[in-house]
């Protein structure tokens, strides 16, 4: 997928711009695009460092259990029955995680969580499904990253858009759920 | 609303403080971490953004702006976003490139950046983390998984539009 992203969208620049008349133009924006990518990197890095280390220490406090346990009664109604029961612990740590934005910490629970909810079936459950809509629909509580993106181009207000950007990914998870719930009931496939 | 960032600073450092963590060398440890993530992520950063300043160089981007103003127009989306929704479950380097892209052409503050950092924070990658963890879960049948999940991440994109005033 990447593969054609990356070769299509410079292949189709390259010979849009040469028929055109752009080449030249294409291709020192090709340049650009790369020192633009160093600058905007090392201007991120500085939040990048100051949020993994603050979140680092609410990490070590214990939030993501802590988090986890205020989850357990409604993630074990929502995934339902077919949730094996090895499976709740590393589901809770993973969307606490994601919560807290703590991606690092997140990825390696989300995957056992998965391979323990696949067993020897080679079709996902009704549990799986959710679990993998709820993942992709984004979770967290406070967008770090776009944050400090903000502020490395120089935003009046980085966190601005905490509220809404926490409004609309509530609104994306709702939905997902929602859609999950209504196809259990036709089970697809 | 600007209250949002300094409080969950205190709950991060109350918390330490409170459960007697060293604050300190805790901070030291995840900064190192941050650090290496920026750097993990900036050969994918320049390859994208490399992509959309020729993309946008040539005139294409302003071409697909264009041709997706009415559907932009439908969902109170600036369309200069439109290109950003389209990447963003299929690429976390690429939307992150183009949001770089959309904030500094228009500025973060302006309504076409403030409705793109919203869609940036609704969604994942749909297609990577549906991927990385249908593989670990050894499954062939996703059945309604995609379909759902894309679903989401219309809703969310179209939320971004509807909840940044202008």
């Amino acid at each position: 997928m990447l593969q054609a992203l990356f070769g299509g969208m410079m292949g189709l620049s390259l010979l849009y711009g040469l028929i055109v008349g752009r080449g030249e133009q294409v291709a020192s924006a090709m340049l650009e695009g790369a020192e633009e990518a160093v600058r905007a990197a090392f201007a991120m890095a500085g939040a990048f460092a100051f949020f993994c280390g603050m979140t680092a220490i609410l990490r070590r406090a214990g939030a993501i259990q802590a988090l986890g346990k205020r989850l357990s009664p409604l993630l074990s109604r929502l995934l339902g029955p077919e949730l094996p029961s090895d499976a709740l612990e590393p589901v809770l740590l993973n969307l606490s995680a994601n919560l807290l934005g703590l991606g690092n910490a997140a990825t390696p629970m989300g995957v056992e969580a998965a391979r323990r909810m696949g067993g020897n079936s080679d079709r996902a459950s009704n549990a799986l499904c959710l679990f993998l809509v709820i993942n992709s629909s984004s979770v967290q509580l406070l967008p770090t990253t776009v944050i400090a993106l903000r502020a490395a181009e120089g935003s009046v207000s980085p966190a601005s858009i905490a509220l809404p950007a926490l409004a609309a990914t509530a609104i994306s998870t709702l939905v997902g759920v929602l859609a999950c719930k209504l196809m259990e009931a036709r089970s697809w496939g | 609303m600007g209250l949002i960032l300094p409080l969950f600073l205190l709950l991060c450092l109350g918390a330490g403080v409170l459960r007697r963590v060293p604050v300190y060398d805790v901070f030291l440890e995840g900064a190192k971490e941050g650090l290496r993530t920026a750097w993990r992520i900036l050969p994918a950063l320049v390859a994208m953004l490399c992509a959309i300043r020729a993309f946008s160089a040539c005139g294409l981007l302003d071409a697909l702006c264009g041709l997706l103003a009415p559907a932009a127009a439908l969902a109170r989306l600036p369309r200069e976003t439109l290109p950003l929704m389209l990447l963003r479950p299929i690429s976390g380097s690429a939307s992150l490139a183009m949001l770089k892209s959309i904030l500094h052409t228009y500025g973060p503050d302006s309504r076409a950046g403030l409705v793109a950092s919203v869609m940036m924070g609704s969604s994942e990658t749909v297609f990577y983390t549906c991927g990385v963890y249908l593989a670990a879960a050894g499954v062939k049948k996703s059945r309604h998984t995609i379909p759902c999940a894309l679903l989401a991440w219309l809703a969310g994109s179209i939320a971004a539009g509807w909840l940044v005033a202008g």
